[in-house]
């Protein structure tokens, strides 16, 4: 059974390292096949949530991975209606995730993406995610929980996916509602059916293998399982090929797309992230599925996500492409960081207390 | 021990639950990630053979299965 689910992970993982260069090749930004953090920035900004004239686009693909996940989840009778686990607290850690990754310029899947591209610069975010993590998981072993999911209704269950079905309707009947870029990041485009197809595919593959970036080296440090981490080393391997095939393949630091060579701030960027995720229980790509399941606890997390997309390009804390962040986003970074460890430091000692 | 036919397999609702859980048990116990037959969540499990006991347990533990041929069958549930 074991050998079985290092297959399915691995073959998921293939799956999506050759779509993400299927879509840079169709139109999507190099390196940027998914991104989960900056596709639900670019929806952020379509929606008038923030009003950075280059990512402003309503991507089909974060859409897709929802609903993907939902679909399969039903199916396979994954689908349970749960929450009530903390959920302020996991809006405010998945707004700090989302700050720390738009400091990177990427969520862990980008970043895997982008080491396969030849971006060294993520392999710095790398070092900073697997340190957040090693962190989280400190706290995880002295006792941090945000606590226990209870059993909701179908309607709670339904709630994010079926807004995610009203967004894509109104995107495809009243175009004119949104806003999209014509120049950077969000004007690159896979064409909309390629888009939603891919997303769907990822959402179902990534549903039925728990694929999580953030899960497989948490594993390694908490309980030294090797199954989660073959997926991201499947996406590693499929768009390391890809991108040498389609001529995208780049080794270096400097003059990577949508990237910065500022490498303490892609390190610490990174920190929240992998700290953040694991105090999820997973990164923002499962988050996404968890929330297609019926989890409203990861549906707190993704309109935390939205939000602190939102919040980052109003108050420029994003970083700019080849720059790096700016004062404002140096200073939430950091912020956010300590508010992350403040409040793993809290809940545990209360858990610890309990026991 | 993981193929071993009295396997049985204990579901947690934290990764600090799942730690006491195979702390009371002492030997002869694996923490390991849930099996995806169980759950589609990612949390910790503790996989053992001695016959459970539910002094093991506490308000962090969830349900405790065994192998029922290629399936698994609930013994205790919180």
């Amino acid at each position: 059974m074991k050998i079985e689910d290092k297959q399915k992970l691995g073959i998921t993982g293939i799956l999506i390292g050759i779509a993400a260069v299927v879509l840079v090749a169709l139109g999507n930004p190099k390196n940027m096949g998914f991104c989960i953090a900056c596709f639900i920035r670019d929806t952020a900004g379509a929606l008038h949530l923030h009003t950075a004239p280059i990512v402003e686009y309503v991507r089909p693909e974060i859409i897709g991975i929802i609903l993907g996940s939902f679909a399969i989840s039903v199916i396979g009778k994954d689908f349970r209606p749960k929450g009530g686990s903390s959920p302020v607290l996991r809006f405010v850690i998945g707004f700090i995730v989302m700050i720390g990754a738009l400091v990177f310029l990427g969520c862990p899947l980008r970043m895997v993406l982008r080491l396969g591209g030849g971006d060294l610069n993520a392999f710095v975010g790398l070092l900073g995610f697997i340190a957040g993590i090693a962190i989280g998981c400190v706290f995880l072993s002295n006792g941090f929980t945000l606590g226990k999911a209870e059993r909701q209704s179908a309607v709670e269950g339904i709630a994010l996916p079926f807004a995610t079905v009203l967004l894509f309707v109104c995107f495809l009947a009243f175009p004119s509602l949104f806003l999209f870029s014509e120049t950077g990041p969000g004007s690159m485009r896979a064409p909309v059916a390629a888009a939603l197809l891919a997303g769907l595919i990822v959402g179902v593959a990534a549903e039925r293998t728990r694929l999580c970036m953030a899960g497989g080296i948490r594993d390694i440090f908490l309980v030294r399982d090797y199954t989660l981490i073959i997926g991201f080393i499947g996406i590693f391997v499929a768009s390391l090929i890809g991108n040498i095939i389609t001529g995208n393949f780049s080794i270096g630091f400097e003059g990577q797309p949508v990237a910065h060579s500022k490498h303490l701030w892609n390190f610490l960027g990174m920190v929240a992230v992998g700290l953040g995720s694991v105090m999820l229980g997973g990164c923002p790509l499962r988050q996404l599925i968890l929330a297609g399941e019926g989890s409203s606890d990861s549906a707190m997390a993704v309109l935390g996500m939205l939000t602190g997309a939102a919040f980052a390009h109003n108050f420029s804390l994003a970083s700019a492409a080849n720059e790096g962040p700016g004062i404002n986003g140096k200073v939430a970074l950091i912020v956010g960081i300590i508010i992350l460890i403040a409040i793993a430091s809290i809940v545990t000692m209360k858990e610890r207390r309990k026991a | 021990m993981l193929d071993a036919e009295d396997i049985k397999v204990a579901t947690f609702h934290s990764h600090y639950g799942a730690m006491m859980f195979h702390k009371r048990i002492g030997g002869d116990s694996e923490m390991r990630p849930v099996p995806r037959a169980l759950s589609s969540s990612c949390g910790t499990a503790v996989f053992f053979t001695l016959p459970f006991d539910e002094k093991w347990t506490d308000e962090n533990t969830e349900a405790v299965y065994e192998k029922d041929g290629n399936s698994w069958r609930v013994i205790w549930k919180r």
